[in-house]
């Protein structure tokens, strides 16, 4: 059922956001090294210290070993929701909201594991979490279920493997301007089209890089957001959408999943929608994913996205900039930036708003429509304004 | 087939066995693809749940389909996780199989006995079964009869 009630409605801030930066290989450094680093940083940026926390909630590391490893005295809320990250950003708006804390630190560790990469294996303080036996190759579950999804949209719409691939150049051009991207060397088609592939119809460049980094948010009242250093950002809306038949095999079609409720319950509950939109942050765990969302909030038809994209972008950069105007993953994705589950996407519509974006920088962006997660059991949404 | 739980555990190695799908495993052992239908709304559901989502009756009974069916979903690992008679240097298909029984009815395996460019979204197939680490495993083969 879908409601347009939002009492939370620009009634909750991202007072900062900041990053460590992503590497694609296997580093030194442990998930809590990177987190604490990403809130440190935040901590500084919006002039606040450990005590003046009493929330915290963030993926990977448990919440109870960031608060000690940070000394935060006392929090007063807390959890470890689920990825991609508008869970987090969600779980800490409704606590600042409804008074559950008032200052919530956030955080996210992408972190390279046998889940996402195999070649973590190398590394033996990674390996304690693949135990017992590989399951059978044959099920659609997890990440799997994109690409089988992928060869029903060419099947369906008998589009060429170039329309994922602007997706992923798209995603190189921008992270070339981005100093905390992972894979900044330029792509060609060429080279997208001739990359390994993992599973057919997907290949090595439609599949996100599994990085080593994190990302860290400080989430407040607006009021207290506008005491600290940084233009505050708000929270008009955030949805987390999924169906009933939400197993990948099971997924009624390429319009009926996840998306199609994040996409009704956010325009309902927020007063922009992507004309009104300054930047759009669609996810890009697998570039299918992103024509997938283009057409879900409908900047163009089904099947279209690929052709969209063709007419909003830039043929010599490879950047797309919808209508002229809106830019796309600016910081350069998941499959640039680095996989960040949702992460990335946040802190760059954050740092965009605040207008502190670098050479990224949108002019004048005031409003950023973020659609993370893919279409089964993790499809997300959040509209961002400035204050 | 009359096997304890301990011995079901043992002969399905890496899959994630419960008390809802235990008899779709049972099933297996004598070759029959035992899916979940509601006795009260006759609505079958895939993956084995313990009630029925449709009418939210707990009277729900592993049967046994026919598995006739069309490909719905189709793609080829080129690498995956290790398995008996798997080798990933020939690309392996993996198709979801929309099955004849109900509308959105699917159940995924693989495609035996056809090229890869045989294996296509919208192909008919039949149900067969493999041998794999000592326990049968459903698979497909391509069905001689017309596209739809």
């Amino acid at each position: 059922m879908i409601s347009a009630r939002n009492p939370m409605k620009d009634k909750v801030a991202i007072a900062g956001a900041a990053t460590t930066g992503f590497t694609p290989h296997n580093t030194d450094r442990s998930p809590a090294s990177y987190a604490a680093e990403a809130c440190i940083r935040v901590m500084r940026d919006c002039g606040l210290k450990p005590s003046d926390i009493n929330g915290l909630c963030g993926s990977a590391l448990p919440a109870a070993t960031a608060q000690a490893m940070l000394g935060i005295p006392e929090v007063t809320w807390f959890g470890n929701p689920s990825i991609p990250f508008a869970s987090g950003i969600a779980a800490a708006a409704s606590a600042v909201h409804s008074g559950l804390a008032d200052v919530v630190l956030a955080y996210h560790t992408p972190y390279r594991l046998p889940w996402n990469t195999a070649n973590s294996l190398k590394d033996p303080f990674r390996r304690p979490q693949l135990q017992g036996v590989a399951g059978p190759p044959e099920t659609m579950f997890g990440p799997i279920g994109y690409t089988a999804w992928a060869s029903r949209y060419m099947h369906a719409y008998g589009v060429p493997k170039e329309h994922f691939g602007y997706v992923a150049l798209n995603g190189r051009a921008n992270a070339a301007l981005n100093p905390a991207a992972a894979m900044r060397a330029p792509l060609t088609m060429d080279a997208y089209l001739s990359a390994r592939m993992i599973r057919w119809p997907l290949n090595l460049l439609d599949m996100d890089v599994p990085v080593d980094g994190a990302d860290a948010f400080v989430i407040t009242t607006p009021e207290r957001a506008r005491d600290l250093k940084l233009p505050p950002v708000l929270i008009q809306a955030a949805v987390l959408g999924m169906i009933d038949r939400n197993e990948e095999d099971q997924t009624p079609s390429l319009a009926e999943h996840g998306q199609r409720v994040v996409v009704d319950a956010l325009k309902a509950k927020s007063d922009f929608w992507i004309d009104g939109a300054d930047l759009y942050f669609p996810y890009d765990g697998f570039s299918f994913i992103t024509l997938s969302w283009l057409e879900a909030v409908g900047y163009c038809g089904r099947g279209e996205a690929g052709a969209f994209l063709a007419a909003n972008r830039d043929e010599a950069s490879g950047r797309v900039l919808i209508n002229g105007r809106v830019p796309m993953n600016p910081h350069g994705g998941a499959l640039s930036e680095g996989g960040t589950q949702g992460s990335g996407h946040f802190r760059e519509a954050v740092h965009q708003l605040q207008g502190i974006a670098g050479a990224r920088q949108a002019p004048g962006a005031r409003t950023a429509l973020v659609t993370t997660g893919g279409m089964f059991f993790n499809a997300q949404g959040v509209t961002l304004r400035r204050a | 087939m009359d096997v304890s739980d301990e011995g079901l555990v043992r002969r399905f190695r890496g899959y994630a066995l419960d008390h809802d799908n235990a008899a779709h495993f049972r099933g297996r052992l004598d070759r029959r693809l035992l899916l979940n239908r509601c006795g009260d709304c006759g609505q079958w559901r895939h993956p084995p749940r313990p009630i029925c989502p449709g009418c939210l009756s707990p009277n729900v009974t592993p049967t046994a389909v026919a598995g006739d069916g069309t490909i719905h979903l189709a793609i080829f690992l080129h690498q995956g996780p290790p398995a008996d008679g798997v080798d990933y240097a020939k690309p392996y298909p993996v198709v979801t199989v929309e099955l004849d029984e109900q509308p959105g009815l699917r159940f995924t395996s693989t495609v035996i006995g056809a090229p890869k460019e045989a294996i296509t979204i919208g192909r008919r197939v039949s149900l067969d079964w493999i041998e794999r680490a000592g326990a049968p495993l459903p698979v497909f083969r391509l069905n001689d009869g017309s596209d739809r």
